[in-house]
């Protein structure tokens, strides 16, 4: 098995007014590729921080963190952009999607960044829409959407193009249980179809009981730290 | 790259429709000031075109000849002959399109009621044709026949004030070659009326050879005046001419009527500037609409980058949308322009203020004139000035932090 | 009350940038304006004191119908009496009496014609910059003196200096022919093209004398440094000569109608721009105030349920605006004033001034006005048509409701 995600040491500390607040410490974790990884604990515990920063989007005051073997914390912000481009898709607890684009184009969207051919685009959308149950919504904009119909656009569009990992936070916060199940079950689906890694941030029972490997956070540490089933 | 633009087109000028009050309002903000640069070049351009066309069209010319100490000293002993080969050879360019020869001499005129002193015109009248209002501006009798006509035309205002008309008799006082005063009765053929008071009251018109006959000057002339086919020769002709005749005064018009040019000079600099002033009261609105734009977007800006959009493209995103905006305002600014330029029809009529319109050399009714370069000057100045501000809000988009601003509710 | 104003302070720098940027746009308006109206009016005063002080005075007492028809007949009986009279009642010395006349002129070489005007040489010097202007020889030594001087263009034309002797010849007030043989005593330069090229003066009495005038003369020129009094001294003077019907007492304005015209074409030109331009910054800024309402939707919801009326949140919104664009006006008037002192101080100038200043005979630097007019319209007129523009969000929160606003995003 190959090692998707590896941090060692991971610090961040922020800088309150005059007091230091340390969101995370000495974290140490490895992600094997196609894990389904539930990041839990209650809010505050750094769950959010811990996905941001793998994702690139905020940087470690000190340790290391590598995604597919490259150190995500020393790259520059057009190296970070090229890296979620092509390796991450996030997926957010709410405002997934570009308002002023329809479902199909908020999928496209990254495949048209990536500079791929408007019918190869258009194939991968609508396939891919079928299979998260979209079907006939392509050209919708967001706010015609349910807050359902917009997260399964969220993951569609995260894994699209076959990114080697899937960075959630708390995507079904926002959700009532049915529709929570059912996009769990999309992504779990999904991650063992295209072999996707999943990292999902949660304090919902629910998500923690699908996940293969439960990360448990507490005050920026990690308390626990076990596989499931 | 061709792929992300092909993204980020559509998705600008969709977001620039997302407020559309908003975007109305400033669309507004940018038409009315891009509409006031159109049209207050317009305005601006018919003025100097017109101080120019009554410049050059009123007896100046393009370029003018004297003998040396005419101009300081108009009288009859600085003139020269038209009889001189190296002058005619000059003159016989193919960028001269007329050539009038004048005599121009202080002179006094007595009707039986009054005198007063005038500048007396000795004119051909078949070459005046186009330097001169004259022939254009007759109301009453008619126009100067030949250059031996015997009678003269004035203007209406001296005509008032002489207590004399048409068909009437006036005399005509000047000194002779030889500096003896000679006088002659002459009839009013003509009265013309100038939109000039200063012409009508202090100049009378006779034929060349009349005029060379009462003061004994047979083929002198005091003065020459030329015009061109193309304006845009007027420095190359000029000193062409005073390289051949190096023993006579040749002057173009911006050496003769500095006022003109220096005002004409005035009022595109005042272009600039005022375009400048126009852009500057837009500029703060662009710029604030467009940073509410950016900053009630942050979450989605932060989404972009998540998504791996570059801080260059989301900058270009923005940076689009601003553009779209600007020349949706040019084109409207523009077309209202245009529109209420075609409007004013031959100009706005000004004749409440004819006496001050005649200190700065200006007839009564002053046209809208639209030129290219002057279009061009506007919508430059809009275009680059937009862009270049509106780089502010949108690098503003570009530096957000992505995890700030996804975090932002 | 005093809370309602903390209230709109703080809520005006929520948004801190955009409210700078707003206040800028306003600051820039209000300093521009303040600067080109302080020029402009400057400018205008500038004019008017050259075109009072030079030679027509602030008022002259004619004889009806002599301003239209300057007729040697149309004259003034016993004009030194009237003049002295009037001195006299009115208190001020600053009022002369003078007789206007046409004649050639002749030197031994030249003959020109020209007015000529007989002048009261104690009084001309408080009525008339020309006596002060000499440049060779003297002025005009006492009311008998039978001499003259004359514009130094004239002079030059006619080559002549002083201690020459003329021969002048017109005709007479009863059409006798009137000539004489006078010397000149001194060249003027005024400065004034017209005046230099064609005025000759000599005392009243030898005038009197030469055109057989008896007592008579055609004017009384009055002159007062202040024209902000002219309608009071007018009324004052009309007065004085209420019981002569057949004489009138004409303003500046009336006798030199071009300069006030050309004042108020540029004054209107002026504003007209002025208008677009606030109109411009306020379309700028409008969005600032509309978006300050629209975003707070469910922080005034929140207001009407604690108990607030529409009308409170109103007032709340245009005490916003009117600090905001009251820090601004005070801002930018200051701007403005501070550039037009600089200017008062060192004077303003730009490249052709100089040829503008000699045509209408006004000094090459101009100086701002600095007075509550010039430094109060302009900020005036912004902060009017801002606080309408504020209006129309305010006028929005009338049609809040309560739950609704609070369940808006």
């Amino acid at each position: 098995m190959t090692t998707v995600v590896s941090c060692k040491q991971l610090n961040k500390i922020y800088q309150q007014g005059s007091i230091e607040v340390h969101a995370l410490t000495d974290i140490n974790l490895t992600v094997e590729a196609g894990d389904f990884v539930c990041l839990s604990g209650p809010s505050g515990s750094g769950k959010s921080t811990l996905l941001n920063m793998i994702g690139g989007l905020d940087s470690p005051s000190s340790g290391e963190i590598m995604v597919d073997g490259q150190r995500v914390d020393q790259m520059n912000k057009s190296e970070l952009a090229e890296l979620r481009l092509h390796k991450i898709g996030f997926v957010f607890q709410a405002y997934n999607l570009i308002p002023v684009l329809t479902a199909r184009e908020n999928i496209e969207m990254v495949m048209q960044m990536q500079g791929d051919s408007k019918q190869y685009r258009h194939q991968l959308s609508m396939a891919i829409l079928k299979e998260v149950g979209l079907e006939g919504l392509e050209n919708r904009r967001p706010s015609e959407l349910s807050g359902g119909q917009q997260q399964r656009v969220a993951v569609a569009r995260a894994i699209v193009d076959k990114p080697c990992l899937v960075l959630a936070d708390e995507p079904t916060a926002n959700l009532d249980s049915a529709n929570a199940e059912n996009l769990l079950q999309l992504m779990r689906d999904m991650g063992e179809e295209h072999q996707t890694t999943f990292i999902v941030s949660t304090h919902d029972p629910l998500v923690m009981s699908h996940a293969r490997r439960l990360v448990k956070l507490h005050d920026g540490k990690i308390i626990e730290n076990h596989e499931q089933h | 790259m061709i792929h992300t633009a092909s993204l980020l087109i559509p998705l600008a000028w969709r977001n620039l429709w997302r407020n559309r009050r908003r975007t109305f309002v400033i669309l507004f903000a940018i038409s009315l000031g891009v509409w006031a640069m159109i049209f207050t070049s317009a305005f601006l351009r018919g003025m100097s075109q017109q101080i120019l066309d009554d410049t050059i069209y009123n007896l100046t010319g393009h370029i003018q000849i004297h003998a040396k100490q005419y101009l300081d000293d108009p009288v009859i002993d600085h003139r020269f002959s038209l009889i001189d080969d190296a002058l005619f050879d000059s003159l016989n360019h193919p960028a001269i399109k007329q050539i009038s020869a004048r005599v121009r001499v202080p002179a006094v005129v007595a009707s039986e009621q009054d005198s007063t002193g005038v500048t007396l015109f000795g004119i051909d009248p078949e070459n005046e044709g186009d330097i001169s209002f004259l022939q254009s501006s007759i109301i009453a009798g008619r126009y100067l026949d030949t250059a031996a006509d015997p009678g003269v035309v004035i203007g209406k205002k001296l005509a008032e004030r002489l207590e004399t008309g048409l068909g009437k008799r006036i005399v005509v006082m000047s000194q002779d070659k030889n500096n003896e005063i000679v006088d002659r009765g002459v009839r009013i053929v003509g009265i013309f009326d100038s939109q000039m008071d200063g012409l009508e009251s202090s100049c009378i018109f006779m034929g060349l050879q009349t005029s060379e006959s009462l003061l004994k000057i047979k083929n002198d002339v005091s003065e020459v005046a030329i015009i061109l086919h193309d304006s845009a020769q007027l420095e190359m002709i000029t000193r062409q001419l005073q390289q051949e005749n190096p023993h006579l005064d040749i002057q173009s018009w911006k050496q003769l009527e500095p006022l003109a040019l220096v005002i004409t000079e005035l009022y595109d600099d005042f272009h600039i500037v005022w375009h400048l002033i126009v852009f500057l009261a837009m500029g703060f609105g662009i710029v604030n609409t467009l940073l509410m734009a950016v900053f009630e977007r942050t979450r989605e800006f932060g989404l972009f980058q998540s998504l791996g959009m570059k801080p260059g493209f989301i900058l270009a995103q923005v940076w689009i949308e601003s553009i779209f905006l600007i020349v949706l305002g040019l084109v409207l600014g523009n077309l209202t322009g245009w529109l209420s330029v075609l409007a004013t029809g031959d100009g706005i009529d000004v004749s409440a203020f004819a006496q001050g319109m005649e200190m700065v050399n200006l007839s009564n009714v002053i046209p809208f004139v639209i030129i290219q370069d002057d279009l061009l000057l506007a919508n430059l100045v809009v275009i680059i000035l937009g862009m270049l501000t509106s780089l502010y809000p949108a690098w503003h988009a570009s530096r957000l932090v992505p995890a700030d601003a996804i975090t932002r509710v | 009350m005093a809370g309602n104003w903390l209230l709109a302070w703080r809520n005006i720098w929520r948004q801190p940038r955009r409210t700078v940027l707003t206040m800028l746009a306003i600051a820039f308006g209000a300093a521009l304006l303040v600067f080109s109206i302080g020029l402009q009016l400057g400018q205008y005063d500038l004019m008017i004191q050259n075109a009072v002080r030079l030679y027509q005075g602030l008022f002259q007492v004619q004889q009806q119908g002599y301003h239209d028809d300057a007729k040697i007949r149309t004259s003034i009986p016993g004009i030194e009496l009237l003049a002295r009279k009037l001195r006299q009642q009115s208190g001020l010395d600053s009022i002369a009496a003078r007789a206007n006349g046409f004649a050639l002129i002749s030197s031994a070489k030249r003959t020109y014609g020209s007015l000529v005007v007989g002048v009261q040489p104690e009084y001309e010097k408080y009525v008339s910059t020309l006596p002060g202007v000499i440049k060779q020889g003297r002025y005009l030594s006492s009311d008998n003196a039978h001499e003259l001087v004359i514009g130094e263009s004239l002079a030059r034309n006619m080559k002549i200096k002083p201690g020459d002797e003329i021969t002048l010849m017109g005709s007479g007030r009863d059409g006798s022919i009137a000539a004489s043989i006078i010397p000149v005593v001194g060249i003027y330069a005024s400065g004034s093209r017209e005046l230099d090229r064609q005025l000759v003066q000599m005392p009243l009495a030898a005038f009197q004398d030469i055109f057989s005038m008896q007592d008579h003369g055609h004017a009384i020129v009055i002159y007062h440094e202040d024209v902000k009094q002219q309608s009071q001294l007018h009324a004052v003077f009309k007065d004085l000569i209420a019981d002569q019907q057949q004489l009138v007492v004409l303003s500046w304005d009336e006798i030199q109608p071009g300069v006030k015209q050309m004042i108020e074409l540029d004054y209107s030109s002026g504003w007209l721009m002025y208008i677009v331009l606030v109109a411009v910054i306020v379309f700028s800024i409008l969005n600032t105030f509309l978006m300050s309402v629209l975003e707070r939707t469910r922080e005034f919801g929140i207001m009407l349920a604690l108990g607030y009326t529409p009308y409170n949140i109103g007032r709340l919104v245009m005490q916003e605006a009117f600090i905001l664009t009251s820090i601004a006006l005070i801002a930018g008037t200051l701007i403005g004033l501070g550039v037009n002192y600089y200017f008062y101080i060192y004077g303003l100038t730009f490249s052709g001034m100089d040829e503008i200043a000699r045509m209408y005979n006004m000094p090459a630097v101009i100086r701002p006005q600095i007075s509550p007019d010039s430094v109060l319209i302009g900020p005036g007129i912004i902060f009017l048509f801002t606080l309408l523009a504020a209006l129309y969000p305010a006028s929005r929160i009338r049609k809040l409701e309560p739950v609704e606003a609070m369940n808006h995003i």
